[in-house]
């Protein structure tokens, strides 16, 4: 497992709709922040990937230190899947974000789920972490 | 590392600007500006001051198209440890700036340039320029020479061309120095070293090593002066024979060094046409160069002094170089690999050049958020350095990443632009905004990143000691992540504000609103008394056309009008105060306090009054809001001005609406007024509000308290309304009228009092009487509650009628040019709600129509039927008790026909009523002269009392209802509604006949009336015309028409045994009556039988006496009477309407008490008869009897 793993949801606003530190290091507010903020500045790289390929899964798109920023993004609503990570299991993290992206289909069909807020279910949340444990 | 670096840079020459003396900022920036016009000299420009000493090395000098470029450093710069391996980074020249008024002593001027030149070893030419001279110094200055070049008084024209030749000049002075050091440095070979060398003795191998370099290092050298003496040809030429000699010698860093070189000559050479292959050619170049500075990295030296710096240099001007949207992937690539050069370098300010280099990179690239990052890095740089410059630096910083994660301060946004903020007021007055719209507004909010950069700005602001910056940061903090914030962070928060505010001038404003959130709640239209009508000029009804348009709904005329009915139009007047209600919500943990709050009018015309409200935590109040409009116009209200933890922000509705409507999509944390556990509200939208002048204003006041009349059901009662004129303009028109329910219960209003009083002055007062009427309770309501309570439920419930009162002041003068049709002042209307409350009175509990049937007494004179008793009557028509006469029956008389009808009432109030029966006799002299005396008379009844919880039953008789004639006219009618008889009606008109019925059911019943009285002043009428109209259904006919034929018996006078019959009972003074009869007399009687039809009717009359018991006595074998004359089956005809006597003699034999009865057999009867008699058949015969006469006989058996 990964030490340090971020991982965000982005609603097609650039609104994060899910966040979770999945990292195996111990929790610290300032660097989960700068995990945001990387996350965050990479959107504008992944806004432009998005657009050269028809894959979902845009592999690792940047950088910031020793920490890599990967991307899935959905083909229906431009919903990005990121991940902040300083592993470099590839395949994992493209099977991790195929079975989130599931998740989030499934959170999608719920019809009280209103498209673009905030995915507040725990049961999603227990599974993307255990998606982590398996995968990051 | 150098910020602001690009390949040109290596072609620069570095000219250090230092003020001298005292140079106000303000000038010396200005001067500054003048010299930065002249960053590029044309070749072609400086050839006048140009001397070519001696033959020029640089051969291919392009003269024509050719320049020189300056880099000026203002302030100077300390001499760089590399300007030996970029020529370009030397100060070659220095100037000096004097302003001469603030520096008089020119001499000592000279004396501090020389000093500040002296720093600059580098330098090659020294000028000093004063500006601004006074006359002495001119003439001082001319004289002194030298590097002091004065700049007398001009204008600005005249300054920058003297400037312009001033520069042309050092120009030109450069170019020659240049060219002598160039030349000089050939043949000596100068020693030319980098902080890379070693610093220590070298040994002899290195010696020899370096002296090999040393030719390659001077030819790149001579190489940075042809490109900075702007000949690029020239410096191609060294630098490839330095790329030749460096390579062979393996000294990388130069070889770097001149290959950079080489291709700042390739582009200049080019003048900035970049082409695919120039490009290319670039591209290729520079990743030599930056792989050769990796290459030149000394392990041994990476302590004191790396070529990093050099080769992230190079990395941030090719990718300046290639910043273009179309290769932003090229470019990113390059930067990310410049920050991941950050963390080696040694020099903290150094990252902060790289962070601020590539910030500005991605910037250009159009990539915001990375721009951001890298600001916020460089902001985090800042603030480790923990002073308050660099916390200035850090807050400047972190302000610019704001536009890109979406925490603008509202200052900068309306600075940025303006237009977009005007679409979006817009599209929020629409009142419906769109899904999408909504959406954009709350696109990118990140709310971690934004509270970490709104708390650095806040830390950074104080740090920097800027009040301002930091209660505004933490404002928005506040404002927008109270839901992230712990209760101790918003209280900590709260402190912020208010130890920045304590530092702030009071009444300072802020652009970013801080607590509470404000929404508008309600709008009050005008209140009923104060409403506003349009006037509609061309009617005399002026309030009725403006409004509605027809009795549709919709009209697909009215669609295209302008005035759409869904926005709403408000008119408030000048003077008169108006509220508006909001409401407010402090959803923190602490006590807000809000020091004052008003509505924000940026239209000017309208006089706000503060609030002060205290708030306590996570709650929401209403708060009205009230002001005054002080001029005609339009006014707008977008928001209120709030003074709070003092500072003067504007909150407008419109940010709260957005927001609130975020919340509902998701897209916000939470909605504020929701968690302070205020219920939704429907979006307000603001009415465009206008402003008229001064109208009218009338008052109302119900005399003597303006509590609920309270009346019983039925009561009648004058109330008294007084109008006053509250305005400044006098009432000229007047119109009231009603509306509401139960506007029956208004039986009249003095509206004429009213107009009389026009016009109303302003203070002036009327009063006009109004009288009502209470309705009666509907009977559910009744049942359901007893009494009070229900009915004063009821009456609030809007049962009440309401008084419209229409009122305008005066029409502008119709001669008045300048006023035309469409300013006609509006009307008001005055809503004077008459709040009745109608108590349960009695109640009533059934009719029931009860018959009398007391036999009269044959008496001498003839019994008169009721309704032609108008001889023995006459006498009591005047008196009070007429009614006793009813009761207390004349025996000869009888009351045969007689009906009662009996109301049963009961009192379930806890006052007393008083029951009045009147029953108003129609005039119908017309019909008949027999019953002209009835005419318009009423009939009093005794009052009747019934207490409290008792009931009581009232008698009406019903005898004086009887028509004189069987009419066939009436007739009609009455057969046709009977149903018994539907058979024979067929001969009658059948149309009509039921209303007509009814019609004259209701008369009979509107003739009765019960009236009530309790306590002094409250009188009424009992409603019960419905029960008595069922009640008297049936038996209507009975009622109304007489039967066709009457019968009476008397005694006969004519007779000669009349004496003997009167004697002895005078004389004996017996109390039988004078009709009495003795016994064992001939008893000469007669009967009389009267035609009430208007047609002759022939019959057969017969004539029966019974006894007591009921037995006929007169023909059975034991008769008990006598008698002579016919009694059976006298055939007699008798015309319409008159009588006829059959006389007949009786002869008692037994004293006793006997009754006679006469009845006919009609012969031939006609339809009307028939309908009357209700019989079944055509052929039936009509039998018709008379009522029960009684004889009491007298005398010893």
């Amino acid at each position: 497992m990964a030490t340090t793993a971020c991982f965000i949801i982005v609603s097609r606003n650039d609104i994060p709709i899910y966040e979770a530190e999945v990292g195996s290091a111990a929790k610290r507010e300032d660097a989960a922040q700068l995990h945001q903020f990387i996350l965050h500045a990479a959107l504008d790289i992944v806004q432009d990937l998005a657009w050269t390929t028809s894959a979902m899964y845009l592999k690792a798109v940047d950088r910031f230190n020793d920490l890599v920023v990967s991307a899935y993004v959905t083909a229906d609503t431009h919903t990005r899947l990121m991940l902040l990570h300083d592993s470099r299991n590839d395949d994992g993290i493209k099977s991790f974000f195929q079975e989130v992206h599931e998740l989030y289909i499934k959170t999608l069909l719920n019809p009280t789920y209103l498209p673009g807020s905030r995915i507040t279910s725990s049961h999603f949340d227990t599974k993307v972490r255990a998606l982590a444990r398996k995968y990051l | 590392m150098e910020p602001d670096v690009s390949i040109e840079t290596s072609s620069m020459i570095r000219v250090a600007v230092v003020p001298i003396g005292h140079v106000p900022p303000v000038l010396l920036r200005d001067y500054h500006s003048m010299l930065l016009r002249h960053q590029t000299i044309p070749l072609s420009a400086i050839s006048s001051f140009y001397t070519e000493h001696q033959k020029s090395p640089f051969a291919h000098q392009p003269w024509d198209s050719g320049s020189l470029r300056f880099k000026f450093v203002l302030g100077g710069a300390p001499p760089s440890p590399w300007e030996d391996f970029q020529s370009n980074r030397k100060i070659l020249a220095v100037i000096g700036i004097c302003h001469c008024p603030s520096s008089p002593d020119l001499d000592s001027v000279i004396d501090q340039f020389e000093t500040a030149c002296r720093g600059y070893s580098a330098s090659l030419v020294e000028r000093c320029f004063a500006f601004c001279p006074g006359d002495s110094q001119l003439e001082d200055g001319s004289k002194k020479g030298g590097n002091l070049m004065l700049f007398p008084p001009a204008d600005r024209a005249t300054q920058e061309f003297h400037l312009q030749t001033m520069m042309q000049d050092i120009a030109a002075s450069l170019l020659m120095k240049f060219e002598k050091w160039v030349l000089k440095a050939e043949p000596a070979g100068t020693i030319v070293k980098t902080p890379l060398d070693s610093q220590t003795t070298l040994n002899s191998e290195e010696v020899i090593k370096a002296k090999k370099r040393r030719l390659g290092r001077a030819q790149k050298t001579m190489g940075d002066y042809c490109l900075l003496a702007g000949s690029p040809v020239d410096a191609n030429l060294h630098y490839t024979t330095a790329l030749e000699l460096a390579r062979l010698t393996g000294d990388f860093f130069w070889y770097a060094g001149a290959l950079e070189g080489s291709v700042c000559a390739l582009l200049i050479d080019r003048m900035g046409q970049k082409d695919a292959a120039v490009e290319e050619e670039v591209r290729y170049r520079y990743s030599s160069v930056i792989l050769h500075y990796r290459k030149s990295f000394i392990q041994e030296h990476a302590q004191r002094v790396s070529p990093l710096t050099f080769e992230l240099e190079a990395t941030l001007k090719l990718a300046r170089f290639l910043c273009r949207r179309e290769l932003a992937k090229e470019v990113v690539e390059l930067l990310t690999n410049a920050a991941d050069g950050a963390k080696s370098l040694i020099d903290a300010s150094d990252r902060l050049v790289l962070y601020v280099e590539i910030a500005r990179l991605y910037g250009t690239l159009g990539y915001q958020r990375k721009a951001a990052f890298f600001s916020r890095q460089v902001a985090q740089l800042y603030l480790q350095q923990d002073n308050r410059l660099a916390a200035i630096s850090a807050m400047q910083v972190l302000a610019m990443t704001t536009k890109a994660y979406r925490v603008q301060s509202k200052a900068s946004i309306s600075e940025d632009s303006p237009g977009k903020k005007e679409t979006g007021s817009s599209v929020a007055e629409g009142g419906k905004m769109l899904h999408q719209s909504v959406v954009s507004l709350f696109e990118s909010q990140w709310s971690t990143l934004q509270m970490v950069v709104l708390r650095e700005i806040l830390l950074s602001a104080v740090r920097a000691g800027d009040p301002l910056a930091a209660w505004g940061a933490a404002a928005r903090l506040l404002r927008s992540y109270y839901p992230l914030i712990t209760p101790a962070g918003q209280n900590g928060l709260a402190i912020a504000l208010s130890n920045s505010a304590d530092r702030l001038p009071s009444g300072t404003r802020c652009a970013d609103p801080a607590l509470p959130f404000i929404r508008l709640y309600s709008f009050p239209l005008h209140s009923s008394q104060m409403d506003i009508v349009k006037r509609n000029h061309a009617r005399e009804d002026w309030w009725a056309g403006a409004a509605n348009t027809g009795p549709f709904i919709y009209t697909p005329f009215s669609k295209g009008e302008p005035s759409n009915s869904s926005k709403q139009e408000l008119i408030w007047i000048v003077g008169e105060p108006v509220q508006i209600l909001v409401e407010l919500a402090n959803p923190c943990g602490f006590d807000l306090m809000v020091d004052s709050i008003y509505l924000s009018v940026p239209s000017g015309n309208f006089d706000a009054f503060p609030v002060t409200v205290n708030l306590p935590p996570n709650s929401s109040k209403v708060v009205t809001l009230s002001g005054i409009p002080t001029s005609v116009g339009p006014v707008t209200i977008p928001g209120c001005t709030v003074h709070c933890f003092g500072v003067i922000t504007e909150h407008l509705f419109k940010d709260v609406d957005n927001l609130l409507l975020g919340a509902t999509q998701g897209l916000v944390l939470s909605d504020p007024f929701r968690c302070c556990g205020s219920a939704r509200l429907k979006n307000i939208s603001v009415p465009s509000i206008s402003v008229v002048p001064p109208l009218p204003l009338l008052v109302s006041r119900v005399v003597g308290g303006d509590g609920a009349i309270i009346l019983h059901e039925g009561e009648i009662r004058d109330i008294w309304i007084s109008l006053a004129n509250a305005g400044t303009v006098p009432v000229e028109q007047v119109h009231v009228s009603l509306s509401g329910k139960h506007q029956d219960s208004v039986l009249s209003i003095a509206s004429e009092t009213l107009k009389s009083a026009l016009p109303l002055r302003p203070g002036a007062e009327v009063t006009i009487p109004v009288t009502l009427k209470a309705w009666r309770i509907v009977l559910a309501d009744a049942d359901a509650a007893t009494g009070r309570s229900a009915s004063v439920k009821h009456s609030k419930d809007g049962n009440s009628p309401t008084l419209l009162i229409h009122y305008a002041g005066p029409l502008p003068n119709a001669g008045d040019p300048s006023t035309n049709k469409s300013v006609v002042p509006p009307g008001r209307r005055l809503v004077v709600p008459l709040q009745i409350c109608v108590l349960q009175g009695l109640s009533f509990v059934k009719a029931r129509l009860l018959s009398m049937e007391i036999p009269a007494q044959v008496g001498e004179n003839l019994p008169k039927p009721v309704h032609i008793d108008n001889s023995s009557t006459e006498g009591a028509v005047g008196t009070p008790n007429k009614m006793d006469r009813l009761v207390k029956i004349d025996p000869f008389r009888g009351s045969w026909g007689l009906r009662f009808l009996e109301l049963e009432l009961s009192n379930p109030t806890e006052v007393v009523f008083e029951i009045s029966v009147s029953v108003q006799l129609e005039d119908s002299s017309h019909e008949h002269s027999l019953s002209v005396d009835r005419d318009a008379t009423e009939y009093g009844c005794p009052k009747t009392r019934i207490d409290r919880d008792c009931s009581a039953r009232v008698l009406i008789p019903l005898e004086h209802f009887k028509l004189p004639v069987l009419d066939d006219s009436f007739f009609v009618k009455d057969n046709q509604a009977d149903g018994t008889v539907g058979s024979k009606s067929s001969s009658f008109s059948e149309r009509n006949t039921k209303a007509e019925l009814n019609a004259s059911i209701k008369n009979l019943i509107s003739r009765i009336k019960v009236r009530w009285q309790s306590g002094r002043n409250s009188s009424g009428e009992l409603n019960i015309k419905d029960a008595v109209q069922v009640a008297l259904q049936t038996s209507v006919m009975d009622i109304l028409l007489p039967d066709p034929l009457t019968f009476c018996f008397r005694l006969s006078r004519t007779s000669p045994g009349t004496a003997n019959i009167d004697l002895p009972e005078e004389s004996n003074g017996q109390v039988a009556s004078k009709g009495s009869v003795l016994a064992h007399e001939m008893t000469p009687m007669e009967v009389m039988v009267r035609n009430n039809t208007k047609e002759l009717i022939k019959m057969s009359l017969s004539v029966a006496c019974r006894d007591v018991a009921g037995e006929n006595c007169v023909e059975c074998a034991k008769a008990t009477v006598l008698c002579s004359g016919v009694l059976c089956g006298i055939t007699m005809e008798v015309p319409p309407l008159e009588e006829i006597k059959h006389s007949f003699s009786l002869y008692f034999l037994v004293p006793g008490e006997y009754s006679m009865t006469a009845a006919a057999m009609i012969e031939d009867a006609n339809d009307i008869l028939r309908a009357r008699a209700r019989t079944k058949s055509s052929d039936e015969p009509i039998f018709c009897r008379g009522p029960p006469y009684h004889v009491r006989v007298v005398g010893t058996a």
